[in-house]
């Protein structure tokens, strides 16, 4: 391949940049041009899929307009339309209650629990460490018709906001857990070390000093738990039937879903929905692949 | 299992020990015993109610039937309902002209009395009138029984109201309902014998072990033995009660028939002979010809014990004779349950036992006691997980044994029992593919070997492509002085950033036969448009475009980390060394992206084996279900096809695959971890 031909020099001269550039530059456009067609049908005012109309003879020129996704016209109907027309206000409100509830719930059940297994050592430890482990390899979906059969039929909680939450903390508390425990096994027990010496109850050390130190983590995994239940599909499709109680992203399904084919409220929905987790995600990819793979990398 | 002493330096008492093990295990049994026996004493006496209550009916249809109509009818209701006091309210309805003939109801007295038209308010019994009609209709079309002939509900203050149809001829020609007053309470088991079961046997305990002294062996022998007799105790006592329980019941039955004929014949026996019965009315023309006095058909007392579709139970003659061989029969099935239940409860109560009285009990709260703040912290978490993972998951498992579908979803799973039934139909049912009659090939698409072999194709071709391009790019990324490489990396990771529901349907638009921009390129170079989700290859192409779009930066954020952890020194030596830019690749760069990769490339086979929003919402499992992966295959199942069951135990076998994959790749991973 050119990149490495191109290095072979024994100098420390760098290898040529241009060549670099064009893959790269390639490789952005093939990574952006879906997100940019959603942006140009969402400001197209249309609720067609297509980026402009194809004339009926149409030449190689036609068509590549027809793939560059600049709107024909541009305009903010679907914007206003998708909030003003369509339940979505409702849907993105019931995804914001879940989202938030499932958080509070997973990380406030994690935190003592992330302590404990990072800092005791008790019999149960190992077994208990791999059982959370193993739920969080083990997807939602495998337990959906269980989760469903318990919370449908037994508890009635169908189409509501609060068996969603609960059918999203099977996979918060594990994940909350597994991350703080990794952040808390990186802070020193110095401090702990020191204040037990000075006599400090060890419910002391841990609302006191711990806690305090590991807000960041917390934060962090807060943040990932919401982005988790905004982001999920498949647990409210399925536990959701009435159209007042959505969530967002089922909502957007139901846009381009079966006979109904409106891209354009798709796409204004899928940009309003996509804008704060897409920055959260950006900002927070770094704590991610470190909690990843905190503990299978040696070194 | 260790001897712990406890704080004061003498030895574990095997005494205590023991006697507590005795008392719990026997509390156990008499508790349940005690549970189950009043529940079985009760089902009894409520299937003889019931079935006194249809007797009596059944009697008093078959009376009126032969009553006919009129002031007949009046009489014998009437009659009847001073033999039984247990009826609180008779009606007889006859549907030719909407009439309610007869009524012991207070209300219908004075101006309401009958015989009357039926008022609109009381629609009600009209219609259950027609709807027994009707069943009689549905089951004799159908040839068996599936509506209920004799209808019965219990009302809220604890009454039971009945309705039977009255046949004459063939045809049902009315209705007769009872209301029943609520039957009196079941006889419950005494409190002070079940309480005397727990007693006697550890008072004996105590008094036997202070003369055996502490001798481990000889008390638990002592504890077991008290135990087993315990249970077989409990258990003799409790069959006698229920099997003279029944036999009582069977007696009175039969009793209650007998003598329910005799009263219905001398009522009918009481009637002007004029009643005839009014099917037919004489020939218009021929002058009416004073009926011959038909006497009425004898009654048939043995049909009138009868379940629901008005077979009758077969339990006794109508002479008041019990069949002996039959009741025999149905002792014997209750007393193998009885067993059965004896036996286990006496084995766990068993075990108990040992448990405390081996110590084991002593051990739990001490490691309990020790380690008490490390389990109050874990507990709310923990709690939380069995609710919501370890139980659903349990019962997951439990389901995959049974047949639940949506129309069976209320039986009890014990009745919808199968085994190992669904899996035996997934694992063994090795018809992929079959030679049609032109010679192609026809694909069994919900095969679930198809299936498997589209989610490992699946699974392989998207890690590869997002190992290959994430490490090339990255790669690329890692050049020493790039420009502008913090604004390719965030542009990059863009496909991982968005939601991928949302870039599913993304991609799902873009392969749109007619205006997807897809066919608009395809196009362009000349060449037709492709249908792309009307064949299984191109249709599989669609969703390995678009998860190989969103996981290669995953793979390339990874890879980069690693690159950017190598120290540039060993870059630096090797060069010096003379090494050439491939050796450098695969002695440094190869080696060093091993830790990183390895745990991504498990991860995200995992991730990838079980994408279910990509296959859902682009290709749908299009054409005809030959791009499903297991995952959105067993959704089918459960949501689309109903069959909870079923789908559960492809479910699991999902799990045991994975569970089989990481064990293996535990393994491997443990093997490269020597670097």
């Amino acid at each position: 391949m050119s990149l490495f031909s191109s290095r072979s020099r024994a100098g420390a001269d760098e290898p040529p940049h241009f060549p670099m550039h064009v893959l790269l530059v390639l490789a952005t456009l093939y990574a952006i041009y879906p997100v940019l067609w959603v942006l140009s049908i969402a400001f197209s005012g249309k609720q067609s899929l297509a980026i402009a109309d194809v004339p009926s003879n149409p030449t190689f020129w036609d068509r590549l307009r027809a793939v560059v996704p600049w709107p024909a016209d541009i305009s903010l109907s679907n914007f206003t339309s998708v909030f003003a027309d369509q339940p979505f206000s409702t849907w993105i409100l019931n995804s914001a209650i879940v989202s938030i509830a499932t958080t509070i719930l997973g990380v406030f059940l994690a935190c003592t629990a992330a302590y404990a297994f990072s800092r005791f050592r008790f019999p149960g430890r190992q077994a208990g460490m791999m059982s959370f482990l193993v739920s969080q390899m083990f997807p939602g979906t495998l337990m959906l018709i269980p989760l469903y059969i318990i919370l449908v039929k037994w508890l009635s909680l169908g189409s509501t906001r609060t068996g969603l939450v609960l059918a999203y903390s099977t996979t918060a508390i594990p994940f909350c857990v597994w991350m703080l425990k990794g952040y808390f096994d990186t802070i020193p027990r110095d401090l702990e070390e020191a204040a037990l010496i000075d006599g400090a109850s060890p419910a002391t050390i841990f609302w006191r000093i711990v806690l305090p130190l590991a807000k960041p983590a917390v934060a962090v995994t807060a943040l990932f738990s919401f982005m988790t239940g905004w982001n999920e599909f498949i647990l409210a499709a399925t536990l959701i039937d009435k159209e007042s109680m959505y969530t967002a992203p089922v909502g957007l399904r139901f846009f381009v879903g079966g006979f109904s084919q409106q891209w354009g409220f798709f796409a204004a929905g899928a940009v309003i929905v996509s804008i704060p987790v897409v920055a959260l995600f950006l900002y927070l990819q770094k704590y991610l692949v470190s909690g990843l793979t905190a503990g299978s990398v040696k070194g | 299992m260790s001897q712990r002493p406890d704080g004061s330096g003498k030895g574990p008492s095997h005494r205590l020990r023991f006697g507590a093990g005795l008392l719990v295990g026997t509390i156990l049994v008499a508790a349940v015993g005690h549970r189950l026996l009043t529940t079985a004493l009760g089902e009894t006496a409520r299937f003889g109610e019931d079935r006194r209550a249809v007797i009596s009916l059944r009697a008093l249809t078959d009376v009126v039937a032969r009553a006919g109509s009129g002031e007949a009818v009046r009489t014998v209701v009437a009659g009847f309902a001073k033999w039984h006091p247990q009826v609180a309210a008779t009606r007889v309805v006859l549907f030719d002209g909407i009439s309610l003939e007869a009524s012991t109801d207070p209300a219908d007295t004075g101006e309401n009395a009958p015989p009357r038209r039926l008022k609109r308010e009381e629609k009600d019994l009209y219609d259950r009138g027609q709807r027994l009609r009707a069943a009689i209709e549905t089951n004799r079309a159908e040839g068996g029984g599936r509506k209920d002939e004799v209808e019965k509900e219990r009302l809220p203050d604890g009454s039971v109201s009945l309705a039977a149809p009255i046949e004459r001829d063939g045809e049902v020609v009315g209705l007769v309902e009872t209301r029943r007053v609520p039957p009196p309470p079941a006889p419950r088991p005494s409190l002070l014998t079940t309480l005397s079961y727990v007693v006697v046997p550890v008072l004996l305990f105590a008094l036997l072990s202070l003369v055996i002294g502490e001798r481990r062996v000889a008390l638990g022998i002592l504890a077991a033995l008290l135990l087993a007799g315990t249970a077989w105790g409990y258990g003799a006592q409790s069959w006698a009660k229920l099997s003279r329980a029944r036999t009582a019941l069977e007696a009175s039955v039969a009793e209650q028939v007998k003598t329910s004929a005799a009263r219905g014949q001398e009522l009918l026996g009481a009637l002007p002979a004029t009643a005839a019965p009014l099917a037919e009315a004489p020939p218009p023309g021929t002058a009416p010809e004073a009926a011959p006095a038909i006497p009425p058909a004898p009654l048939d007392p043995a049909s009138w014990d009868s379940d629901a579709f008005r077979r009758p139970l077969g339990l006794s003659d109508g002479a008041g004779n019990v069949d002996e061989a039959k009741v025999a029969s149905a002792l014997e099935e209750a007393k193998r349950t009885v067993t059965r239940t004896t036996v286990l409860l006496g084995a766990l109560a068993l075990v108990l036992v040992g448990f405390i009285g081996l110590g084991g009990l002593a051990a739990l709260l001490g490691t309990l006691k020790t380690h008490r703040v490390a389990y109050s912290y874990v507990l709310p978490a923990m709690f939380g997980m069995i609710l919501l993972v370890f139980f659903p998951f349990v019962y997951g498992i439990i389901l995959s044994f049974t047949d639940q579908t949506i129309y069976n979803s209320s039986a009890p799973l014990t009745e919808i029992w199968v085994g190992f039934q669904n899996y035996v139909s997934i694992l063994t049912d090795f018809k992929v593919a079959r030679t049609a009659a032109d010679g192609g090939i026809i694909f069994n698409y919900q095969n679930f070997y198809w299936t498997l072999w589209i989610t490992i194709a699946w699974t392989v071709t998207n890690v590869t492509y997002g190992v290959v391009v994430g490490l090339i790019l990255a790669l690329v990324l890692n050049t020493k002085g790039l420009a502008m490489k913090p604004a390719y990396r965030v542009l990059l990771i863009l496909p991982w950033a968005m939601p991928n529901y949302i870039t599913a349907l993304i991609w799902q638009g873009m392969f749109h036969q007619q205006f997807g921009v897809v066919n608009q390129v395809v196009q362009m170079f000349g060449m037709d448009p492709v249908s792309w989700f009307e064949k299984p290859a191109t249709s599989f192409f669609t969703a390995w475009a678009t998860n190989g779009w969103l996981s290669f930066p995953f793979m390339m954020v990874i890879s980069l980390g690693a690159l950017q952890s190598i120290p540039s020194d060993l870059y630096e030596a090797a060069r010096v060394d003379g090494a050439t830019r491939w050796q450098q690749f695969r002695s440094i760069t190869l080696p060093s992206l091993k830790p990183a990769l390895v745990p991504a490339v498990i991860l995200s086979v995992v991730w990838t084996f079980n994408m279910f929003n990509i296959i859902f919402l682009v290709t749908a499992g299009e054409p005809a279900g030959s791009t499903e992966i297991l995952i959105t295959q067993s959704y089918k199942f459960a949501f689309q096809k109903y069959q909870y069951g079923y789908a559960a135990a492809y479910s699991t076998v999902i799990f045991g695959i994975l569970l089989i994959y990481g064990v293996f790749q535990n393994r491997m991973t443990k093997g490269t971890e020597a670097i």
